[in-house]
């Protein structure tokens, strides 16, 4: 969370408009999705990886970790359609077990490899945008798009004080294992569910801290804040319009 | 409790409280009992006392955060209104500086921190925006402005809570212990933000335990004991009261002791001021 962070704040692409990024986002993963076109995933997955990487400055070690993470979950939720277990063998592939087969059919691993193509490119249009994107600008652009006032509040709540938790979590427990807290299973049960338990009521009393903090500089239910504001550049505004038609031309004459 | 000299008395009160009695938890000894206190415009002053003595509940009825059971407070010489209006007309001039920052900093970034308090009295987005960048240059945040809070040190998390405060321009600003935690370097910037505070005539309090400090520095001292005022005047007639020191569990300052025990030994004559700080002692010297 703290790398994430981290990276977004020192982002070759802060400087461009937040509701660009996610637009271009939202449409691009919009246009893999639909069109589960191979073709434009690939171009997709390139033209992120470009902007991520080269532009962005995100190290690519950790992008590519990143990216690992769905693919690992993609290939296991697709395993059921590229690999049967059947009585007869199918068109692509067989491997015989006793009166059984270990088999599937081009559709099948056709169809795998779509979904794995379109949904990493769509993943990695979510991490164009997270990782470039510092979240309260993210927050902004929920606001203008009418998302509920609450939900955008708690939102950045929960964004600052989750890293407060995350060191408070931690500071707990080096304290616990300073102590022997996680030398054996039952112990490390022991310590982590009174780890959890002293958290709750840290966070408790924090909120309550945070409340008359807030209410002593006027606060009455509305959070009122200033936010940066970045203009959309032609240059970038007609990048993406470019880049939308050219993958929305792949999608649909290369399937 | 008005322990001031004749000058001092003219300067018109900005704060008062008469009789004001707070409790948490009425089953249990009050916070703050009977406590009458009376801030002058324009004063320093030093709130010492024990962990748990009350000083902190005192800022927070000082703010309208807590109501007190019994008694009043005067801003100006008139009653805080306990209404949505008059709490925020109160807030607006009376801010606090929490000990802790974290608790106090809620925003992602550094400008939209600094920008709550300002929005929150109505001021225009064009306006509020100059103000907070004024704030920010004035205090030196300018380096780490488009940080994210949570990124920032501890040293610089107090920094933008003072901003939090200032750029809502405040005619009392409630310092709880600023140099908790702090590193020597941050500590002092921090108290070069008191002293400019006070230069520009705005009333600063402060909860402090460095006696030190609070003898150098304020115009008065209240020291407090189980949510009741044990002592209050200037900081030469509260370290003369040594007693009273130690029921709040404090020391006269180094200075002092030094300079007694060389009038003790005959290297010193006994002064009309004794010497508070190093400095007063190493001059006498």
């Amino acid at each position: 969370m703290h790398t994430i962070d981290h990276y977004c704040y020192h982002s070759g692409l802060r400087g461009v408009n937040a509701g660009l990024k996610f637009a271009y986002a939202a449409a691009t993963m919009l246009i893999c999705l639909i069109s589960r076109s191979l073709a434009a995933a690939a171009l997709v997955l390139l033209a992120n990886g470009i902007l991520t990487v080269k532009k962005g400055r995100i190290p690519f070690p950790f992008y590519r970790k990143l990216m690992l993470v769905p693919l690992a979950f993609l290939i296991l939720g697709t395993a059921a359609m590229i690999l049967n277990l059947s009585k007869t063998p199918l068109d692509s592939y067989a491997v015989s077990i006793g009166s059984w087969y270990l088999t599937g059919s081009r559709n099948g691993i056709r169809q795998a490899v779509r979904l794995i193509g379109s949904s990493l490119a769509s993943v990695s249009c979510l991490y164009v945008l997270s990782l470039n994107t510092p979240m309260p600008e993210i927050l902004l652009v929920l606001e203008k798009l009418h998302c509920p006032e609450l939900l955008t509040e708690l939102m950045l709540l929960i964004y600052r004080y989750i890293f407060i938790l995350a060191d408070t979590a931690s500071a707990i427990r080096t304290s616990q294992n300073c102590r022997l807290g996680y030398q054996d299973y039952r112990t490390s049960l022991r310590s982590f569910g009174e780890l959890c338990a002293v958290l709750f009521v840290r966070a408790l009393k924090r909120s309550n801290d945070l409340y008359t903090a807030m209410e002593a500089r006027g606060y009455d239910g509305k959070i009122r804040i200033l936010h940066e504001k970045r203009p959309v550049k032609r240059k970038e505004l007609a990048a993406v319009i470019v880049f939308e038609l050219i993958l929305t031309g792949v999608a649909l004459w290369i399937r | 409790m008005d322990t001031l000299k004749k000058n001092d008395r003219e300067t018109p009160v900005i704060l008062e409280l008469q009789n004001v009695s707070f409790s948490y938890d009425p089953e249990e000894l009050p916070a703050l009992q009977k406590v009458n206190l009376k801030i002058r415009r324009g004063k320093k002053v030093a709130l010492m006392g024990a962990n748990g003595s009350g000083k902190s509940t005192l800022f927070l009825c000082m703010n309208g955060i807590h109501r007190p059971d019994h008694g009043e407070i005067l801003f100006h010489g008139k009653p805080v209104e306990y209404t949505k209006k008059g709490l925020l007309e109160l807030r607006s001039k009376v801010g606090i500086v929490f000990q802790d920052p974290d608790s106090q900093l809620f925003s992602a970034n550094v400008i939209q921190e600094i920008s709550f308090g300002i929005l929150n009295l109505g001021v225009e987005e064009a306006e509020a925006r100059e103000e907070v960048r004024k704030v920010i240059e004035r205090l030196g945040i300018t380096p780490f402005q488009d940080r994210p809070t949570h990124a920032l040190s501890g040293g610089q998390k107090k920094q933008v809570s003072i901003a939090d405060i200032l750029v809502m321009h405040p005619e009392v600003v409630i310092l709880d212990e600023p140099a908790a935690a702090l590193d020597p370097k941050h500590t002092k910037i921090v108290n070069d933000y008191v002293d400019q505070l006070a230069e520009e005539g705005i009333t600063v309090l402060i909860a402090t335990h460095d006696i030190e400090y609070a003898c150098a520095w304020a115009d008065e001292i209240v020291l407090m004991k189980d949510g009741t005022i044990l002592r209050m005047g200037t900081p030469e007639e509260i370290c003369a009261d040594t007693d009273a020191l130690h029921r709040t569990n404090l020391e006269e300052p180094g200075a002092l002791r030094l300079y007694r025990r060389l009038c003790a030994r005959g290297i010193l004559k006994e002064e009309k001021h004794p010497p508070l700080s190093i400095a007063e002692l190493e001059r006498l010297l």
